[in-house]
């Protein structure tokens, strides 16, 4: 079996957004539209001051409750774990965004939206529109890049492993701290990573069983 | 919200409150205003009172529809009814239309047949999952803790309920065959249970962990604490309470004082619902600062 997740080490992270810049440009991301964020917070007071940066994505939760409130069945988990939305399903009720703990779902409405304010589409945007699949009154979210993974497995690659079929965000991160792989394979790299290094999920009594696991 | 501030702090929900989400607050509103009139209308055999509240179903329907990102869809909106509570309702609200329309043709032109009354146990009882299920819905929504109650489906039919006797007040006031002192009567009795039930969700939503304690804090004296007191407390309960007592122990309903207690009433379930889309918050993310 597989089912793919990400390990992120908040160790190496420098919070550089190149994880971000990365998922915008490989999936043509229009404006105000994030998969990858970077959450910053600060605890304590000065000078005992701790500074946090996760960088967060879609959990591609094994126990989605996406999927399961969804009505429209747009919301489907494939066998290797990847949630996925399909967007000429989808009616665009958020009743996902909603409820998804993690707050990963965002409803694009808005397709006219340039990054020049008042200049148009610039010729990548135009470009982006008609390769991207996004459709206008639907939900957005992370897909892990499924299509360079499938792509990859395709061309007899193995995500995790070969860079070809990893996710934009994990080869791009330049202090490699984004782990890709299977999870259910007990020595692959992100296995070995979240048994040696516990790893940890974003809030765990949730009961969605998130793939991407934290190390510190 | 600034940006910088997303998960770090409690995140309020916006999907289905601000901007295009005030539609979903209007459509929860209705279909508990909806369910409830039909069903307190079979109570007073109101034909009436059924009738508006089939239409205000159907409002509550289009509010839904024009709240889709893709209106041409609204039929998937039928395709999981094995997990989604937005599914079952939708099922719900098609039935009770069909049920409702069965039963208003009948009642209206063969009264008292066998047909009259199947339908209107049928469509009694779609009535009361409409006015109910939005509260499942969000029920469903772990993440905002404020929501994740099982007080949340009865609080919702108790407020259509009375939602639906003030409506039938208000019929009543024009003579179509409803006792107006017993329907101004009951009132009050409703007040008091949906009053008492407002204030056991709260309490019982500051055990809901530190969040759900937040989303308390933030109706009871934050933000949302001048909807809460005025809308919810004064304008929705003890203004409509305090005329429906004085109508009930004088033994006469003034139309003015009946017909603005009912509004408050109107006004004070608006406020409730926009309460608990407005106060759900998630949990931060990452540690807080």
């Amino acid at each position: 079996m597989v089912r793919w997740g990400m390990v992120i080490d908040l160790k190496k992270c420098i919070g550089c957004y190149s994880c971000l810049i990365a998922c915008k440009q490989e999936h043509f991301l229009p404006p105000d539209i994030f998969w990858n964020r970077i959450v910053i917070s600060e605890t304590g007071q000065y000078p005992n001051v701790k500074n946090y940066v996760y960088p967060v994505l879609c959990n591609q939760c094994n126990e989605a409750i996406c999927v399961k409130v969804c009505p429209c069945g747009a919301s489907t988990k494939r066998e290797d774990g990847i949630v996925k939305v399909d967007y000429e399903k989808c009616a665009g009720c958020q009743y996902c965004v909603i409820a998804c703990p993690y707050q990963q779902r965002i409803f694009y409405d808005d397709d006219k939206k340039e990054y020049f304010p008042g200049q148009g589409l610039t010729e990548l945007e135009l470009i982006g529109r008609e390769l991207s699949p996004l459709r206008p009154g639907t939900v957005v979210k992370c897909n892990f890049c499924e299509e360079k993974i499938d792509e990859g497995i395709r061309k007899g690659l193995k995500p995790g492993v070969d860079r070809e079929a990893n996710p934009a965000c994990v080869n791009n991160c330049p202090t490699k701290a984004r782990h890709f792989g299977n999870l259910d394979d007990t020595n692959s790299n992100v296995s070995i990573l979240i048994r040696q290094r516990k790893g940890f999920q974003l809030h765990p009594e949730f009961g969605t069983e998130p793939s991407v696991y934290y190390i510190d | 919200m600034e940006s910088y501030e997303w998960m770090v702090v409690y995140t309020p929900q916006t999907g289905w409150i601000d901007g295009k989400g005030i539609l979903v607050w209007i459509a929860e509103v209705t279909g508990g205003l909806g369910g409830g009139l039909y069903l307190v209308s079979l109570y007073f055999d109101s034909l009436w009172g059924m009738f508006l509240g089939w239409l205000i179903i159907i409002s509550k329907c289009g509010f839904h529809f024009a709240h889709l990102g893709q209106p041409s869809k609204f039929w998937r909106l039928a395709l999981n009814a094995k997990t989604s509570w937005l599914t079952r309702g939708f099922i719900f609200l098609t039935l009770f239309i069909v049920f409702g329309a069965l039963q208003l043709a009948f009642t209206y032109w063969l009264p008292g047949t066998a047909a009259e009354i199947t339908f209107k146990v049928l469509a009694g009882i779609m009535a009361f999952l409409v006015a109910t299920y939005a509260g499942f819905v969000m029920n469903y929504v772990n993440g905002i803790p404020l929501w994740n109650s099982a007080l949340l489906p009865l609080l919702f039919i108790v407020s259509g309920l009375l939602g639906g006797l003030a409506v039938i007040v208000a019929i009543s006031l024009f003579g179509s065959g409803v006792d107006l002192m017993t329907s101004v009567g009951s009132l009050p009795l409703l007040l008091i249970i949906n009053s008492l039930l407002i204030a056991i969700y709260l309490w019982s939503g500051t055990y809901m962990g530190p969040t759900g304690k937040r989303s308390v804090i933030e109706l009871v004296k934050g933000r949302l604490s001048p909807v809460l007191w005025l809308g919810v407390t004064l304008c929705g309960i003890i203004f409509p309470l305090s005329i429906c007592l004085y109508s009930y122990f004088i033994r006469e309903a003034s139309a003015p004082f009946v017909i603005m207690a009912v509004a408050c009433v109107i006004v004070g379930i608006f406020s409730l619902n926009y309460c608990l889309l407005k106060g759900g918050l998630y949990s931060p993310l990452v540690p807080m600062s």
